[in-house]
This record gives C-alpha cells, sequence and structure tokens, in this order.
C-alpha cells in the first residue's frame, strides 16, 4: 500500500493499488470515455481510440491526494459515525416535464396549482389563472340565440328554481300595504311578527313602515320626467332603449336607493355604479383539439363572459346565504353537443375576472345589478317571428350568465378558484329589464369547481331564482301613468333592502 | 297574358303596392342531408343553392312546405381544387351552400337510417356462411405453405 493509502478499509472495496490511477478501479463497461493513461505511454499507445485527455491523469494526481489519511472515499463509511442519512439518497424519480405524454401533462398541471396555491396575493393569484391565452367560447349574456338559458346553466352548472327564495320574516321590511300577504309565505318555524322584530333594527327617528304611495310617487315621477315632462328627440335608429328605459332606470335606481339608504345601513355603505364591466373566465368539460399545430390535444373548454350592466351596487359585507351550501333544488341540464352548436364563436383575447372594481376596493360584494335589454331582442320582434316562448329565455339567459361571472368574479377576488373550492355562498341579486318589464333575479354562487377533473366528486350546484317578467305600469299618457304595477315596485324595494342578518 | 301572333307577353314593371300580374316559381332546390358532426335535436342541416338568402330558405320552408322555421345560418362550403385528371389539369369539385334550419314550436328532427339493417332469413344466413368459407379457402390455398414464411414458391433450387 502506498503511503496515501487508508488506514482502514472497508470489507468489499478492492484495495487500491499503489501507482494507478484511481479511475481505473472497476470502471462500467463501455461508458468511460476516455482511457486512462499511465505516466510515461503516449496516447496513441493506448488501443488507437481518442487520445486521452491528460486531464484525467492530472484528476488521478489530485485525486491521490485526497485519500490522506483519515479522509473517507465513497465505499467506505467510518465504523464509529452514527447511521448514515436516514432519508433517501437521490432526488425522487418524477416525469419530465417538456414531454408528450400523459404523465407529463399531468405534471405541469400539478405544478401549475401549487403555483397559483402559493401566489401571495389576490391579483398575483389572478394573473397566473388567466395567464395562459387559448382560443375560448365568448359567451353572451343577451343574445338572441334559441334556448340559451338551457345552454348557459349546463356551462355553469346552475339549477333554475321558478319564482323568488323565501325570505326570511325578519330580514323583510313590514311594508303595510302588502305585509299580511308576504309574511304568509315564510317558511320559518320561528317567523315573529314583522313589527316586533323589524322596529329595533331601524333606526330611531324614521317611521317603521316605508310608505307604498311615497315609493310609488318616486317611480312614477322619475318615470314621466323621462317620457313625457322632458322634450327629446327622436330616438337614434335602433337605440331606443338609450334614449328613455336608461336614463328611467337610472333615475328611479339611484332616488329608491337614497330613498332606503336610511332603512338599510348596507346601501348607506354601498356604492352604485353606472355602466361597469364584469368579466369571468372558467373552464368546463373537455374537447379534442381539431386544426392546427396542436391537433389531436385534449384541452378543457374555456369560457369567457364580458357584461357590462347598466347599473351596479356594490356593497362592503356579503348578503347572506339563501339556502345551505350542499342543497340540492333541481337538476342541470345536461347537452352533449359542442357549444358551437348554439351558436357560440371563439375567439383568444385577455382572460380578464373583474367584478365592477378592482381587488382592493372595500366594496368587493355584490348587492344588486341591473340589466338593459339590447333593441335587437324587443318583446315586439319576437311576436312579430312567433318565437313567443324565446322572450322569457332572454330574460332568464340574462340573469344567468351575468349573474354567474358576477358571483364567481367576486368568490375569485376572494381567493378561491376551481382548485380551491368556496366555503362560503355568494348571493348576488339581479334585475332584467327593458324599461317596461322587470324580471327578478337571484343566484347563490357554491361551487366554482367546473374543470373536469374537479366536477367528478363535486355535488354542489349552483341555484338561481328567477321570475317572469311582469310590466311595471300599462302605459303613459298625458302626465299620467296608467296600470301601475305595486307588485313590482315591491319586489324592486324588497331586492334594495336586502341586507345581512347582522345589520 | 300572352300576345296575339305568338309574340312573348310583355309585363309592366312590377313597383311595391302595384298589382302582382305574374308569379315566379322558385327554381331553387333544397336537399336536407345527414349532418357530418351531430346536430341538437332541432337542427336539420340542408344544402341549398349558391344563390339562396336566409329569408328565402325561411320563406322556402314556411310556404311550401308549412315548417315553422326559428332561426336559420347558412355558410358556403369550398370545394376543393387539388385533384388532377389524366392531362395533369385541376379538377374542382363544385362549392355549395349549407343551411342550418332550427325548428320552431318544439319540433325536433333525427335523420332517417336510409340504408336499414335486413332481417336475414337462414337461407341467406347459410349461403352467407358457405360463401364466407369458401373466399376463406381459396385464400389459403393463394398464400402458400404456412411453413415458408410468406416466401414464394418460385424461390428455391
Amino acid at each position: 500500500m502506498g503511503r496515501w493509502a487508508p488506514n482502514h478499509v472497508a470489507p468489499k472495496a478492492p484495495p487500491l493499488p499503489a501507482r494507478q490511477p484511481l479511475l481505473q478501479a472497476s470502471p462500467p463497461a463501455g461508458k468511460l470515455r476516455y482511457h486512462v493513461v499511465r505516466r510515461g505511454q503516449s496516447a496513441a499507445a493506448v488501443g488507437g481510440h481518442r487520445p486521452a485527455p491528460l486531464c484525467c491523469e492530472m484528476a488521478a494526481l489530485g485525486a491521490r491526494r485526497l485519500l490522506r489519511p483519515g479522509r473517507r472515499w465513497f465505499s467506505e463509511t467510518v465504523p464509529d459515525d452514527p447511521a448514515p442519512l436516514a432519508g433517501p439518497l437521490y432526488p425522487p424519480v418524477v416525469a419530465s416535464i417538456t414531454a408528450k405524454s400523459k404523465a407529463a401533462k399531468s405534471l405541469r398541471l400539478q405544478r401549475f396549482n401549487e403555483r397559483v396555491h402559493g401566489a401571495a396575493t389576490v391579483e398575483e393569484k389572478l394573473r397566473l389563472y388567466g395567464k395562459l391565452q387559448r382560443p375560448k367560447y365568448m359567451v353572451y349574456p343577451q343574445t338572441f340565440a334559441l334556448n340559451a338559458d338551457r345552454w348557459y346553466r349546463s356551462f355553469t352548472k346552475t339549477v333554475l328554481v321558478p319564482g323568488m327564495p323565501p325570505r326570511a320574516a325578519a330580514a323583510k321590511p313590514p311594508i303595510a300595504a302588502a305585509g299580511a300577504a308576504e309574511n304568509g309565505k315564510a317558511p320559518e318555524p320561528s317567523a315573529e311578527a314583522p313589527g316586533a322584530t323589524s322596529a329595533p333594527e331601524l333606526s330611531a327617528g324614521t317611521s317603521p313602515y316605508p310608505d307604498m304611495g311615497e315609493l310609488r310617487s318616486l317611480a312614477c315621477d322619475a318615470l314621466l320626467q323621462e317620457s313625457f315632462y322632458q322634450k327629446k328627440k327622436r330616438p337614434f335608429l335602433y337605440r331606443d332603449q338609450d334614449h328613455t328605459p336608461g336614463p328611467f332606470l337610472t333615475q328611479l335606481v339611484s332616488t329608491l336607493a337614497s330613498f332606503l339608504s336610511g332603512r338599510n345601513p348596507l346601501l348607506a355603505a354601498s356604492s352604485l355604479d353606472l355602466n361597469p364591466e364584469v368579466n369571468f373566465y372558467w373552464h368546463h368539460g373537455n374537447e379534442v383539439v381539431v386544426h392546427g399545430h396542436r391537433k389531436g390535444r385534449v384541452d378543457p373548454v374555456r369560457f369567457q363572459i364580458d357584461d357590462n350592466p347598466h347599473l351596479q351596487i356594490r356593497v362592503p359585507k356579503q348578503l347572506p346565504e339563501v339556502v345551505p351550501l350542499e342543497s340540492d333544488l333541481g337538476h342541470v341540464p345536461v347537452i352533449d353537443h359542442k357549444p358551437s352548436k348554439l351558436p357560440l364563436f371563439k375567439k383568444q383575447y385577455e382572460n380578464k375576472v373583474f367584478i365592477g372594481s378592482k381587488v382592493a376596493d372595500p366594496c368587493c360584494y355584490g348587492h344588486t345589478q341591473f340589466h338593459l335589454l339590447p333593441d335587437k331582442l324587443r318583446r315586439e320582434r319576437f311576436i312579430k317571428a312567433h318565437l313567443e316562448d324565446q322572450i322569457e329565455v332572454v330574460y332568464r339567459s340574462n340573469g344567468i350568465a351575468s349573474l354567474f361571472a358576477w358571483t364567481a368574479a367576486q368568490a375569485m377576488y376572494q381567493g378561491f378558484w376551481n382548485e380551491a373550492d368556496v366555503t362560503r355562498p355568494f348571493v348576488s341579486q339581479a334585475v332584467v329589464t327593458d324599461g317596461k318589464y322587470f324580471a327578478f333575479f337571484c343566484y347563490q354562487l357554491n361551487t366554482l369547481a367546473l374543470t373536469s377533473e374537479t366536477i367528478k366528486n363535486n355535488p354542489r350546484k349552483n341555484i338561481c331564482w328567477g321570475t317572469d317578467s311582469k310590466p311595471l305600469y300599462d302605459v303613459v299618457e298625458d302626465g299620467d301613468v296608467k296600470g301601475f304595477n305595486d307588485e313590482v315596485l315591491l319586489q324592486l324595494v324588497n331586492f334594495l333592502l336586502n341586507r345581512p342578518k347582522e345589520l | 297574358m300572352a300576345a296575339a301572333g305568338g309574340r312573348r307577353a310583355v309585363y309592366p314593371l312590377f313597383q311595391r303596392g302595384g298589382p302582382q300580374l305574374r308569379i315566379f316559381r322558385p327554381n331553387f332546390f333544397m336537399l336536407a342531408v345527414r349532418p357530418g358532426v351531430p346536430q341538437p335535436e332541432d337542427t336539420v342541416q340542408f344544402r341549398v343553392s349558391m344563390e339562396m338568402t336566409k329569408l328565402d330558405i325561411r320563406n322556402y320552408l314556411e310556404r311550401i312546405y308549412n315548417v315553422p322555421v326559428a332561426a336559420v345560418r347558412t355558410r358556403i362550403q369550398y370545394g376543393a381544387n387539388n385533384k388532377r385528371n389524366h392531362r395533369n389539369q385541376r379538377v374542382k369539385k363544385p362549392d355549395y351552400k349549407v343551411a342550418y334550419v332550427q325548428l320552431g314550436q318544439g319540433q325536433t328532427f333525427q335523420f332517417p337510417n336510409l340504408f336499414p339493417e335486413k332481417e336475414q332469413d337462414a337461407e341467406t344466413r347459410s349461403f352467407d356462411d358457405f360463401r364466407d368459407k369458401y373466399m376463406e379457402k381459396e385464400k389459403q390455398k393463394e398464400e402458400g405453405d404456412p411453413r415458408r414464411g410468406g416466401v414464394p414458391d418460385w424461390f428455391g433450387l
């Protein structure tokens, strides 16, 4: 043994001969590319292969110096050391990230999910969520497509329940005119007399009963001002909605909101926006790519809703849930055909998620939205084309799509997404109108998990309550509103007065 | 209103509101086809003349066949020009217009199966079996000895 040989030799390790390069010890067959050159031997003499680099010999010389007495080499263990590292010696064997295989795809998805889960802020989460742009279906809430509400319900996993949800007696304001009829519908067994519970809730100084006559006069004032007293030019072609119904709706809602803010402190702290933008982007189902360089791959079906409601009321506190999170009130229609048969068209642009204001806004929960139907979807046009059953479909599709986009965007603003499903239901309301006919919708978002992986074991469904469209008035003649419908106004006031139980 | 002497009649130019003196029977055709991709139940697919518009299609179906039409969507299918004949000239397949008609009043349509499987009686079945077995035997005779591993029988000494 040379003087560089260690004092102790492991039983399995072969004895290291002196004056021979260390790297010659048990070379694996065929793997070593270089040939060890002994001192004094030329490269050409070594079997005529590629000349071995001299650095190999230098490395061998250097390696010899490492093995001074007391130093350990690879396969040798020190007997008096405690047990070597308890964990695995090698990193885990995972699939490649860039390969065109299912294992690689699932690893990429897993890494993406971990990245989004680990995002520090909500803005970062939204940025990562909508980072990859691909062609997606543009879902229009106000559409002329036939039976669109059925398709929209299948895209958003929504159950449609006709009529308005039964509300707690305490949350409803006691309105003298129709108070008895409404309270009879309340299903709670502990329903108390409305006057007893709500009187202490209201601020002192205001009368406990909002006067129906006052509200009616407010509504009629707004209507007459816009349609009768104010002198306006002829409406622009196909822009009838911007001429009278639009300004009337704005005026009505702003006056009612300011009038009722004394009764509803949530309204006093709310934020009323004109013509805001609401966007949402989500995946639902799978499809095979048909054309292009990605042909044959299985992709999620992407949707985007870009909506511009006429008015929006946002509040700092969330509305209470209507039914528990896991309730099942109906079935969701399942449509086997591709969404393009609706017809629905694809485009690629920014994947935006927006509720009407940015994430830092304190009013980040939704209360009520007001939608105005465009001139293209007038009742008269449908009646002329013998499509009377599609009139209600228009209202329903608008309510379902817009409210789903709004509530889901609110949930994403709180940090939930399809891998991290919502832990509390998000509730919002909407009123869809064409100026004369009003339809009311209430939406409860119970689940955001709509992708093909997350929807498998998800029994939750989103729920939408909706009414048929009813006229607010019959006709406006000579400064007089004929056939005013109090129920519609009552429902509108109920909507505006909706608030969490604590307030 | 044929003129005397066999000359062609001259009609006054029609303007809106005037008397309708002539009736034009459409020279169009509409061919109901089986959709290549599955369509919703209320959608029927037609191949129509290139000059027809959506309004024409709607009126055609409603007035002549009394079919309630809710919506019509059309597209023009380009016929490829890639095939070549024996003179190396390009041969074009003709273009045609496809119309997707959604029926009204909740009606549905399913394209019928024009070539259903016929019920085979015992005679045809036994004849088919006999024929298949005969064809198999002929094929095996042609192939040659399987022990030669596909090598032709003229190969050898």
